[in-house]
């Protein structure tokens, strides 16, 4: 049993769950759900689609070099089942994870980094335009946007008045 | 090959009458037969040519057939072709071919000058009298043939006849005087059925039966009797065992009945022997003293045996003696022929060139002894131990039946057996699991954790390499690689970022607000407060809508303002006091009714300005928007529509009120 990674969206494809295409090249498509086999039959590209693992990979949006991700491999290299081994690995596992977690972290606080002025801007400027908006009070402004339309005599004055 | 000389595939030749019929009948079958005088000549004479040539065609073929299935004496086997000269002459034979032939030679020629005439008919009348001689003179060949023709019928229901003999395979020639008993050997041997009569002559023409020996098929010919008088004056039924003799390369049993109750004395046998013997030549012969149940070779007297024995062995004559009546030495006498036989092929095959051929390519190869050392088998003392315990046998108490005093082994199906049977028991393949500690050999293997497949992190150097990361990580950690750069906020930059909050919320608010209305038309909803020109007020904003109605309602908070001018850079205010867009009514009426194209008939019918244009507009995109929101069929999409309803078309009748459905 093997968990494989849907051709689409990379996301986990559990035993039981999803479908496998097999062309008559003999390759083998396996699909998360009906959202990326669709997809799929729609002939879109994974790494043009914004909400696939392929796309996020390239826009660089995901670590993509990192010592933690040599780990996991499908090495086809049979190895002897080893109580040893099996349970170092299960211990490394978890070890490489939560240093995996840690990077990403770090990964997305730098590809974050620019937008701190960017933020503070904005911040300022729609607080030095709409600073009243703030004082009225909630009530007010849902009753106003909810108020039936001026009248056609009272668009009239307020022209006159204009 | 014994289908070679299969002579049952000729096909019937008919009578001259019958061939006549079946061509005319063939002609006018296949030919065109509609003409009329009035066609024009060449026509005419085209459709008499075609007559006559159609006729010369059809005899040709029928003609061919005939001359060509008949087997050519020259180019079949010698047996074959004096066979047939012994049974109908070959004179008479090759007569009655080169008739045929010579008839189809005629009746070409009369065709190709009849063809030549019919170019110069000059009516229809003429040609067709032309055509009418030629195919008249055609029958008149035919006609002629008659007799060979039927002669070549019987010659071919006897050739059908005729027993298939292959003359080069493995043969057993059957030969002597009448009534010594060759056709019950046959019997004896074959599944022939050949009559057997006490009486000369009950056979009267060759036969054949095959049977097997050493796993070959073998072929036994049993032939007439033959009388011991001079070859001019044999009969056609002995000459056919002369002839079978002479061209047959085959074992030669000569049959003698010493008991001389075939009616034919001893001497008289003998005789026929030293007649006949030249045909024996190269051949192996056996003599085969038949009817031994009345009198054997040793029964007779002392001088015809000396003679007997004497000729034999000036010959080279092998002896066998046999009973077709007590089945005595019967297969003997076969086992003595066939041996004699395969040696005597054997050795013509050793002595023609071809052999060499074969030679040449056989090879035995003989290893060559390395030493004198001898290497035994090698069987451990276990194993032989084992097969001694298999061997002592006692007695099962509850079956009586002989088993093994102990099992050699315990095999997996007493293991089986042990556990409960087929069905219920589970081969557990773990057991033969090779690992470095036996003890792991019944572990559950995991495969998944947190989302991943452990396979793909078994790796026998994960330890190093694992120490390797944790190594890197405290390099980087040291580096201060992990350490949040990100410079800290000012008091002042936080309650900014607090007050945008508050800001984003509300506007949030007036969206949600705003969006829980129905759905109505926009222009209708927020109509217009201001005399701004088109292109501000289209920006239709929630933040604007919420500004001009908290000014609608008198609230003229400074927010309002500030709100608007966030809306479009310079404010609302500015844009109205613009100079551009301050025109007086008159000139703007003016403006409009020269903008409005009178040929366009989009605003014909409509009072000038746009007002009533606009209006309609608003109205046509109303009553259309709940159609184009389920994708329906508009008024103004094209549509052909039916041309011929079918409800107004079907099931009319002429009278009564069916006109109308």
């Amino acid at each position: 049993m093997r968990l494989e990674k849907c051709f689409f969206c990379s996301s986990n494809v559990y035993p039981g769950h999803g479908m496998m295409f097999v062309r008559n090249d003999s390759k083998i498509f396996r699909f998360c759900r009906s959202k990326c086999h669709r997809n799929f039959k729609l002939k879109r590209n994974p790494r043009k689609v914004r909400w696939t693992k392929a796309f996020r990979r390239t826009a660089g949006k995901d670590m993509t070099i990192d010592s933690t991700l040599e780990f996991e491999k499908r090495r086809n290299i049979p190895v002897r089942y080893d109580r040893d081994l099996m349970a170092t690995t299960l211990k490394a596992m978890k070890r490489i994870k939560e240093i995996k977690a840690r990077r990403e972290s770090v990964f997305y606080r730098q590809r974050m980094a620019h937008k701190h002025a960017q933020e503070k801007a904005e911040n300022q400027k729609l607080v030095d335009d709409m600073v009243d908006l703030a004082d009225i009070p909630a009530e007010e402004i849902q009753q106003a946007m909810r108020l039936p339309e001026v009248s056609g005599g009272q668009r009239q004055n307020a022209m006159e008045t204009a | 090959m014994s289908s070679y000389y299969n002579f049952k595939k000729i096909q019937v030749i008919p009578g001259s009458e019958d061939l006549l019929n079946i061509i005319l009948s063939k002609i006018q079958r296949k030919t065109p037969t509609v003409i009329h005088p009035g066609y024009k000549i060449s026509r005419i004479r085209e459709f008499y040519m075609r007559k006559i040539k159609f006729a010369q065609d059809c005899f040709d073929e029928k003609l061919d057939h005939i001359t060509g299935e008949f087997p050519k004496l020259d180019e079949i086997h010698p047996f074959y072709a004096d066979l047939m000269n012994v049974l109908y002459d070959r004179d008479h034979y090759k007569l009655a071919l080169g008739q045929i032939s010579k008839a189809k030679h005629l009746i070409d020629s009369v065709a190709k000058d009849y063809t030549r005439l019919v170019k110069f008919g000059d009516s229809l009348y003429r040609c067709k009298q032309l055509k009418v001689a030629a195919l008249g003179r055609m029958a008149t060949i035919i006609k002629r043939q008659k007799d060979s023709l039927t002669y070549l019928e019987q010659v071919r229901q006897h050739l059908a006849r005729l027993p298939s003999i292959d003359p080069n395979t493995r043969t057993l020639l059957v030969c002597g005087y009448p009534n010594v008993g060759k056709s019950s050997f046959m019997n004896k041997l074959t599944r022939a059925d050949v009559d057997v009569q006490p009486y000369a002559f009950t056979t009267k023409s060759l036969f054949v039966g095959h049977m097997d020996y050493k796993y070959l098929r073998w072929q036994l010919i049993d032939t007439p009797g033959i009388l011991d008088h001079p070859l001019e004056d044999r009969n056609t039924i002995e000459m056919q065992s002369v002839t079978a003799l002479a061209h047959l390369r085959a074992c030669v049993l000569f049959f003698i009945d010493l008991s001389e109750e075939c009616g034919f004395s001893i001497d008289a046998q003998l005789n026929l022997y030293n007649t006949i013997k030249p045909l024996f030549a190269g051949k192996p012969t056996v003599m085969v003293v038949n009817k031994i149940d009345k009198k054997r070779m040793e029964d007779l007297d002392a001088p015809t045996r000396e003679r007997i024995e004497a000729m034999l062995a000036r010959d080279g004559v092998t002896l066998a003696q046999q009973s077709c009546y007590t089945d005595e030495g019967v297969i003997a006498v076969r086992d003595t022929a066939c041996d004699l036989l395969i040696a005597a092929r054997a050795d013509m095959k050793l002595r023609s060139h071809r052999v060499q051929d074969v030679l040449n390519k056989l090879h035995v190869a003989q290893p060559q002894a390395r030493d004198d050392v001898a290497r035994p088998a090698f069987v451990p003392e276990a194993a032989l131990e084992r097969q001694r315990a298999a061997k002592e046998m006692v007695r099962d108490p509850d079956t009586g039946e002989l088993v093994p005093l102990k099992r050699s082994m315990t095999l997996a199906r007493d293991v089986e057996a042990e556990h409960g049977g087929a069905g219920v028991y589970n081969v557990n393949l773990k057991d033969r699991y090779l690992l470095a500690n036996d003890d792991w050999k019944q572990d559950i293997i995991p495969e998944l954790m947190d989302g991943k497949n452990i396979a793909d992190f078994i790796d026998p150097d994960i330890a190093e390499r694992l120490a390797a990361l944790e190594e890197e990580e405290e390099r980087l950690i040291a580096e201060g690689f992990y350490d949040d750069n990100t410079p800290d906020l000012t008091p002042a930059e936080l309650e900014t970022r607090a007050r945008a909050k508050i800001i984003r919320d509300k506007k949030a608010l007036a969206r949600a607000a705003h969006s829980s209305l129905a759905t109505m038309p926009r222009m209708e909803l927020h109509g217009r407060l201001d005399p701004r020109p088109e292109r501000i007020t289209r920006r239709l904003n929630t933040l604007p809508i919420l500004a001009r109605r908290l000014a609608a309602k008198g609230k003229d908070l400074p927010a309002t303002a500030q709100l608007m001018r966030s809306v479009s850079q310079g404010g609302w205010r500015a844009a109205a006091e613009d100079p551009a867009y301050a025109r007086k009514p008159s000139e703007v009426m003016k403006m409009r009714r020269l903008e409005g194209d009178q040929k366009n008939r989009q605003l014909m019918g409509l009072a000038p300005g746009k007002a009533q244009y606009n209006q309609a507009i608003k109205e046509v995109r109303f009553t259309q928007r709940g159609p184009n929101l389920m994708a329906k069929r508009g008024e103004s999409d094209r549509h052909i529509m039916t041309k011929m309803p079918k409800h107004l078309f079907s099931g009319k009748r002429t009278i009564g009120k069916t006109d109308r459905r």
